[in-house]
């Protein structure tokens, strides 16, 4: 269970519709499971099919987590087209963040996005349940 | 050199759940040799197989990614601080569907899914719904490239059906532009059509060409062309040129610093010596030819494959069935790419009209 301020929900759809139909990326940080700042990030990939969060925002975002004692509780990128669910290269790639939470925004259904947050450990995927405050 | 390494979060647990570690080497390169002696398995992480730093692993020497640096061969200071940081990256990927659907190009290996990937976010403008529009358009939606600009400011008439195949006998009368973006639809569901319903002319050129990646020309008067080689220069597009005229066509590809259109042709022929395209026969098959010539090019600019037609102007002789091909090159007198240019906006076109614009049929209606 994962529990996040319907504001930080809010704001990660807003930003996949602002990217779509590109991918739109960024990170939770905060402290002892709660999130205390999102934020937005630039996809160096520019693709409606991948996300890499910029080089240089990503070393700024983590020097930032790090002076306020806070860890990257949770990544989310969006999905302009497809499910709300891990996709093969997210899978892969979660091993380099193993201990984060993956948001995933879908807007394959514009009027209804869909937000859903998951633990890939080992490329084993679980859905976590999320507490909306 | 001394140096420092910071090691993240989810780096710690091969470092004994240090955040930072002391490392030694002249280059970023040596450093990971280092670090992998005394750390395995962070070294193991930090190199592939080939002792390249992995695509998802970010270096930085003092704050800065090494990708803009020197690489692995960034040198070391002593007292440098060094982080090694994993990228956050991942993506929905193509669909099932998408795998499908591309799978004959996807199998080249020069292409394969990161290509098919590339073409997907690709945005071309296209200008002229003709006859060399519409054969290029086609292929170019069927491959896959995402984004898919038309300018014409154009209604269908029943003598462009002859050539222009984008558009079908219930769309006569119909803007082009609409049943452009209805025909590639149908095609290809993946195409994003942005139909631009206007003349284009100096006063909107730059800002349509800017949203792009790769413009191709496909209309055939003078002023356009000279227009869509100017407005391509100063927006740092590379341009395709096509042109057909009776059993000849043209194919050409111009990037910027490498020569325009202008370098080739300083100037439009004279007025009255060459007849307007409309008033000259033309067998549909010949901008056929010559579009998806125009359409090649393209997709191997976007894939990086071959080598393009930039410095070269392709002659097609239908007739004969003969290719030629001519040599070109940047002129440094060229008043628009050359080393003292004159030209640094776009100015007045008229001049160049001697045409009608592309799909006005003699005896159908007045030239623009």
């Amino acid at each position: 269970m994962f529990t996040i301020e319907q504001h930080y929900i809010d704001e990660m759809v807003a930003h996949a519709r602002q990217e779509a139909p590109l991918e739109c990326c960024g990170v939770l940080g905060g402290k002892g499971g709660r999130v205390l700042r999102l934020y937005q990030a630039t996809n160096a990939e520019h693709s409606r099919y991948r996300y890499n969060i910029d080089s240089q925002e990503l070393f700024r975002i983590n020097r930032e987590c790090e002076e306020n004692g806070w860890q990257f509780l949770a990544i989310y990128h969006s999905h302009p087209d497809g499910a709300a669910y891990p996709s093969p290269t997210d899978i892969r790639l979660a091993a380099l963040w193993p201990g984060s939470l993956y948001f995933i925004v879908s807007l394959s259904s514009p009027e209804k996005p869909g937000v859903h947050a998951f633990r890939i450990r080992d490329g084993e995927v679980t859905e976590e349940e999320l507490r909306i405050v | 050199m001394a140096v420092t390494v910071y090691i993240p979060a989810p780096f710690r647990r091969v470092t004994g759940n240090r955040s930072y570690v002391d490392g030694h080497g002249q280059t970023v390169g040596e450093l990971l040799e280092d670090l992998r002696t005394r750390y395995p398995a962070l070294g193991d992480m930090l190199q592939d197989e080939t002792g390249e730093i992995p695509a998802h692993i970010n270096i930085y020497v003092n704050n800065q990614d090494v990708h803009s640096l020197q690489g692995k061969a960034t040198p070391l200071n002593d007292g440098d601080e060094v982080a090694v940081i994993p990228a956050i990256a991942g993506g929905q990927g193509l669909s099932s569907d998408q795998l499908q659907r591309y799978s004959r190009q996807i199998m080249i290996p020069q292409v394969g899914e990161a290509g098919q990937r590339t073409l997907l976010d690709a945005k071309v403008l296209v200008v002229g719904a003709g006859g060399l529009g519409s054969p290029a358009a086609i292929y170019l939606a069927a491959a896959g490239v995402g984004t898919l600009g038309i300018v014409d400011n154009d209604a269908l008439e029943l003598s462009n059906l002859q050539r222009q195949i984008l558009h079908h006998t219930p769309d006569v009368g119909r803007p082009k532009v609409e049943s452009a973006q209805e025909t590639i639809a149908r095609y290809n569901p993946d195409v994003r059509v942005i139909p631009h319903r206007l003349r284009f002319t100096a006063a909107n050129a730059l800002e349509i060409v800017a949203q792009y990646d790769i413009v191709v020309g496909a209309v055939d008067n003078f002023a356009t062309r000279y227009l869509l080689n100017d407005a391509c220069y100063l927006a740092g597009k590379p341009y395709i040129d096509g042109g057909v005229f009776l059993f000849e066509g043209q194919v050409s590809v111009f990037i910027p610093g490498r020569g325009c259109y202008r370098c080739l042709f300083p100037a439009p022929p004279p007025t009255g010596v060459v007849p307007s395209p409309s008033q000259v026969g033309l067998l549909g098959a010949l901008p056929g030819v010559i579009g998806v010539i125009e359409a090649f090019e393209v997709l191997k600019l976007i894939l990086g494959l071959g080598e393009s037609l930039c410095g070269r102007l392709l002659i097609f002789d239908a007739l004969t069935m003969e290719f030629r091909q001519v040599r070109t090159r940047r002129d440094p007198q060229c008043p628009l790419c050359g080393d003292a240019p004159t030209i640094h906006e776009l100015g007045d076109y008229e001049a160049f009209s001697l045409s009608a614009l592309a799909g006005h049929d003699a005896g159908q209606k007045e030239a623009v």
